[in-house]
Formats: structure tokens, C-alpha cells, sequence
């Protein structure tokens, strides 16, 4: 459905994409993540045909964004980092004017704007000047629009920058409704927001794509190994090398600082780690008052990530 | 041509959304009056000649007025980004918005209809120069509305668009008074004479302003307009590179 393929853009000497690609197929939902400045938005720019790139092509449903623009533009619906409201105009009368411009009339625009003030929660807003509606509001009033004419494709950059948590959850639940329907891209620096949605995600930074697929195969990726967190009512001195000795464990790091006998345990991803600590207490007759798999947060992947992407060439060091 | 209209719609409400519609026109009517007043009595003359003498030299700073928020605040907003995400070609989008100040500029001169019902009552004029004076009058501020939107386009903010705005349209306009024209020749020989002939635009409007409507002035007008809105929209199509 999208296509992004080998796209570079740069603004004066400062380049802002380098050779950035990659795909979605209709249906899925892709978290774009990267920190700020990292060119989230100037590919998304580039996608809905507001930038052109300096080389590289993008096709939108077959159709490419720089020879058939408006085509692609009817197909995508857009809600760009910088919400675009008219405060001078009221909800209804800005979602009516985006659905005229969209080629919308009639019953069709009655029936649309109904939708769309429905879904995003916008019933008791409908005849506020835009002008007067909090950040939340404003923020669903930009998704509204980009929904207006019901598009196949939407691009959603940061959509729920700004919000409170309980507008997020709602936000976070229109998008996974739409989920199968519609074709989504959407980014955020924040993310905890990717996985209760998607687990296809893109990760940009610099310009650079540095990662590309789902999140649980990006962790191992990054991350390398699996880890156990094992604590014990035992002697740290003893319990240690016994660690050290099991089979495949790759690193044992004895987290003084907890108090006590408490380490952190990596393995490869594939070795029965958990299974064999628990084989090795039992034997050993320790009295654990914890021992559980502790997945890494996106965060430490990100971070492990960003580094390696940093620093090219570094890779077996962080594996 | 829909999209055309729909930005149209939404540009001319949008003058009329805010006081400054209302400010604007008064201020329009009030000063442009209160110069012709002046003039009329003194001059004694059943004509239009004053009232329409002072408007290039008067629209030079309300025509950007009018114009400054068109590109302006839509970036101001973010809503540039809108209007140039809908499928609608950014020539398209242009022309709604410069005809919607176009239509906001002619409801302020239709305001001056009662001068000429006046000076009708008062004397006996010449209908016809008063007929010429008013399309000479529209062409004129067709064309600066045209600079106007342009120099809009290329600043991030009001100020700095009503400023570009109003520079640019006296340049247009002074390059066409004879004395400005024989400077720049006294320095460029030629120049300054094909500057006023082609670019500056008293001459023109000064036989519409007599009642004479000649193709020439007509083309003059039309073409400063359109290359002006021509400009515009290669600016839009290529922002994006």
C-alpha cells in the first residue's frame, strides 16, 4: 500500500532523511518511532505529497506521490504534528469545509460528519468556535479531519502529543478500531504508545532507518540475550559462581545495591534460562524470593538501538 | 473549480468572521471620503477625478492590508499544511483565496457608490469616466491584491507580508510616474522609460481614470495579474523541493 523506497531529503546543508525505505501492506498499522528530530515528520511530509524528496520514490496504492499527486492525496487522510484548525470557525463548519474541499456533498458529507463527530467524541463540541476547545479537543477535531472523506491510507503524526492519559486511551482505542479497515501510519517519541496498538514498528533516528519489524524480534536483536532476574535468602559469595557455571549463561551481574543476593542473569534467546535456575534452586536447596524473565522495555531496545546506529560497526560490542 | 469555490467560501467568511472586515471597510470609506471631500469643494468640479486620483497611492497600504493574512496566517496556523494536502491543485487553492480578497476589496469600493450618486445630484458629470474610473478602479486593485498574495506567500508573518506587500506595490506604482521614469533613464538610458510603460502602472490607470478604456491599459492590467498570480503559484509548486 505504501512504499517508501531510498528517499533522501535535505533542507539547506542539513540533511534531514538518508536513504530511508520501507513498506506497509493494506491493513497494517505501523508505529514510526524516533526521537524528536529524528525525520518522523519530513517522511510522513514526503508520503502525503506536502514535501517532495531529493531523491528516492514513494507510491501510495500503486501511485506514485510526485507524478499523480492529487490522487494520492484523495486517498490519504493527514493529521500533521502541528494540528491545522481555522479558530475562527466552529467544529462543524471546519469539518464541513475539509469535506467539500475533499469532494464531499450532500447526504455523503451529512452522513461522514456524523461518523466522524461520533468517533472522535465530538458531539458536545460540534458548534464550539475551535478557537475555544481545549488541546484535547483541537487534537480530535485534526483527527476528524483527516477522517472526513473516509480514506483507505491515514498518516497520523503524533497524534496524541499533548494529551491526558485518559484522551490518549481514547485516541489509542479509535486507531486500533479502525485496525484492518484502514492502512495507518502513525509516529510518536513516546513509546509505551506503539505496542498497545501495533507491533510493527519503523525506527528512525538521524535520518537513518535503524530499525524495521516487530517489536518482540527488534528486542532480541538489540538485546541479544534473554535475562533473569534471581534473588535468594543465601550467601551472594556462594550462590555466584554456581550461576556462572550453568550452561549458556552468558553474563551473571550481582545487583549489590538491592541488598543481598540478588543478580541479573542473561542467556542467549533459546536457552531454557528460567527453566534452568529454578532446576539449579530447587538442587541447591535456595530459599528465592524472586525469580521471574524480565522482558526489556522498548526503551532499552530503543536505546541499544540508537547507539548501535550511532556508532556503525559497533554491533558485536553491544550483542 | 470546486475547490476553487469551497476556498473561496471559507476565505470570504473568514474576512467577515472578524471585526477587521468591519474596521477595514470603514476605514476605507471614511478616509478615501474624507480626501475626496476636501478636494470636491474646493475644486468645485461635478467629477471623480480626486476620488480616483488618490487610490493608487491610497490602495499601496490598504491592498496589502487586505492581502497579508492570505498565505500568512495559514502557515501562522499550520493550516498551509492542510490546504496543500487536499486534492486540490495549489493553483487552485490560490485563485480561491485571491478572489475572495478580491471580492472583500470590491464589496469596500462598492461602499463608495454614494460619491458618484452625489456628485450626480450635485452636477451634471461625465458617466462615462465615472464607469471607467470605477473598473480602472478594480483593475487596480485586482493587480496590487495580486502582488499582495504573492508577497503573503513568501513571509511567515503578517507584519512582514503587509510590509513586502506594500514596497512591492509602490514599486509597481512608481516606476510609472514620468519623473521617476526620467531619473532611471538619466542613469539607464531606456530603461526607465520601458519600466513605465510596461511595469508601472499611472499611465494606464491615468486614461481609465479619463474615461478612455483601451485594449492596451486592459492587457496591462490583466497581464500584471495574472504573471503576478503565475508567480504565486510557482512558488507553491515549488516550496516543496
Amino acid at each position: 500500500m505504501i512504499e517508501v523506497r531510498d528517499v533522501s531529503k535535505s533542507f539547506g546543508t542539513m540533511a534531514a532523511l538518508d536513504r530511508v525505505s520501507f513498506s506497509l501492506n493494506k491493513g497494517e498499522i505501523l508505529g514510526f518511532l524516533g526521537p524528536n528530530g529524528a525525520g518522523k515528520s519530513t517522511t510522513m511530509k514526503i508520503v502525503t505529497t506536502f514535501l517532495a524528496a531529493d531523491s528516492g520514490s514513494v507510491t501510495v496504492d500503486g501511485i506514485d506521490v510526485l507524478e499523480q499527486p492529487l490522487a494520492v492525496r484523495s486517498r490519504v487522510g493527514y493529521l500533521p504534528e502541528n494540528v491545522p484548525l481555522y479558530l475562527d470557525m466552529n467544529v462543524q463548519e471546519y469539518l464541513e469545509f475539509v469535506g467539500r474541499a475533499r469532494g464531499l456533498g450532500g447526504a455523503r458529507l451529512r452522513q461522514r460528519l456524523d461518523w466522524c463527530v461520533e468517533a472522535c467524541g465530538l458531539v458536545t463540541e460540534y458548534h464550539k468556535p475551535i478557537g475555544e476547545l481545549s488541546k484535547g479537543y483541537k487534537q480530535r477535531t485534526g483527527l476528524a479531519q483527516a477522517l472526513i472523506h473516509d480514506p483507505e491510507i491515514l498518516i497520523l503524526d503524533e497524534p496524541t502529543s499533548g494529551l491526558d492519559p485518559l484522551q490518549i486511551l481514547g485516541i489509542r482505542e479509535l486507531i486500533k478500531s479502525l485496525a484492518g479497515a484502514k492502512t495507518i501510519i502513525f509516529s510518536t517519541h513516546i513509546l509505551q504508545e506503539v505496542s498497545p496498538v501495533t507491533d510493527r514498528v519503523v525506527i528512525i533516528n538521524e535520518g537513518r532507518i535503524i530499525a524495521d519489524g516487530r517489536v518482540g524480534d527488534l528486542q532480541r536483536e538489540a538485546m541479544g540475550s534473554n535475562r533473569v532476574f534471581l534473588g535468594a535468602r543465601q550467601d551472594a559469595a556462594a550462590v555466584s559462581p554456581l550461576l556462572e557455571g550453568l550452561a549458556g549463561v552468558e553474563r551473571v551481574e550481582h545487583l549489590a545495591a538491592d541488598g543481598g543476593c540478588r543478580f541479573e542473569v542473561r542467556a542467549p534467546f533459546g536457552t531454557e534460562l528460567l527453566g534452568d535456575l529454578h532446576r539449579l534452586a530447587r538442587e541447591q536447596g535456595w530459599e528465592l524470593n524472586e525469580l521471574h524473565e524480565a522482558p526489556y522495555s522498548l526503551e532499552d531496545t530503543f536505546i541499544a538501538l540508537t547507539k548501535r546506529s550511532v556508532r556503525p560497526g559497533a554491533q558485536q560490542e553491544v550483542v | 473549480m470546486n475547490g476553487t469555490l469551497t476556498i473561496f467560501r471559507r476565505e470570504f467568511a473568514a474576512y467577515f468572521n472578524s471585526p477587521i472586515a468591519y474596521i477595514f471597510i470603514i476605514a476605507f470609506l471614511v478616509l478615501n471620503g474624507g480626501l475626496f471631500m476636501t478636494s470636491f469643494f474646493l475644486q468645485a468640479a461635478a467629477d471623480l477625478r480626486a476620488f480616483f486620483g488618490n487610490l493608487p497611492f491610497f490602495l499601496i497600504f490598504f491592498i496589502p492590508a487586505v492581502s497579508m493574512r492570505l498565505w500568512a496566517e495559514d502557515k501562522r496556523l499550520g493550516t498551509f499544511e492542510l490546504l496543500m494536502t487536499l486534492p486540490i491543485r495549489a493553483g487552485d487553492v490560490m485563485l480561491g483565496k485571491y478572489l475572495a480578497a478580491l471580492a472583500f476589496y470590491l464589496v469596500a469600493l462598492a461602499g463608495t457608490l454614494p460619491l458618484p450618486i452625489m456628485v450626480a445630484a450635485l452636477g451634471n458629470p461625465d458617466v462615462g469616466a465615472m464607469w471607467s474610473g470605477y473598473l480602472g478602479a478594480a483593475l487596480l486593485g485586482a493587480l496590487y491584491l495580486a502582488v499582495g498574495t504573492f508577497t503573503s506567500g513568501l513571509m511567515r508573518d503578517q507584519i512582514s507580508a503587509v510590509i513586502l506587500g506594500i514596497m512591492a506595490c509602490f514599486v509597481v506604482f512608481i516606476v510609472g510616474v514620468a519623473g521617476v521614469a526620467a531619473t532611471i533613464d538619466g542613469w539607464l538610458p531606456g530603461v526607465g522609460s520601458f519600466l513605465q510603460q510596461y511595469v508601472g502602472l499611472s499611465g494606464h490607470y491615468d486614461m481609465m481614470l479619463r474615461g478612455v478604456i483601451s485594449l492596451a491599459d486592459m492587457t496591462y492590467f490583466m497581464g500584471m495579474t495574472a504573471i503576478f498570480l503565475i508567480l504565486n503559484t510557482l512558488w507553491l509548486e515549488g516550496r516543496k523541493y
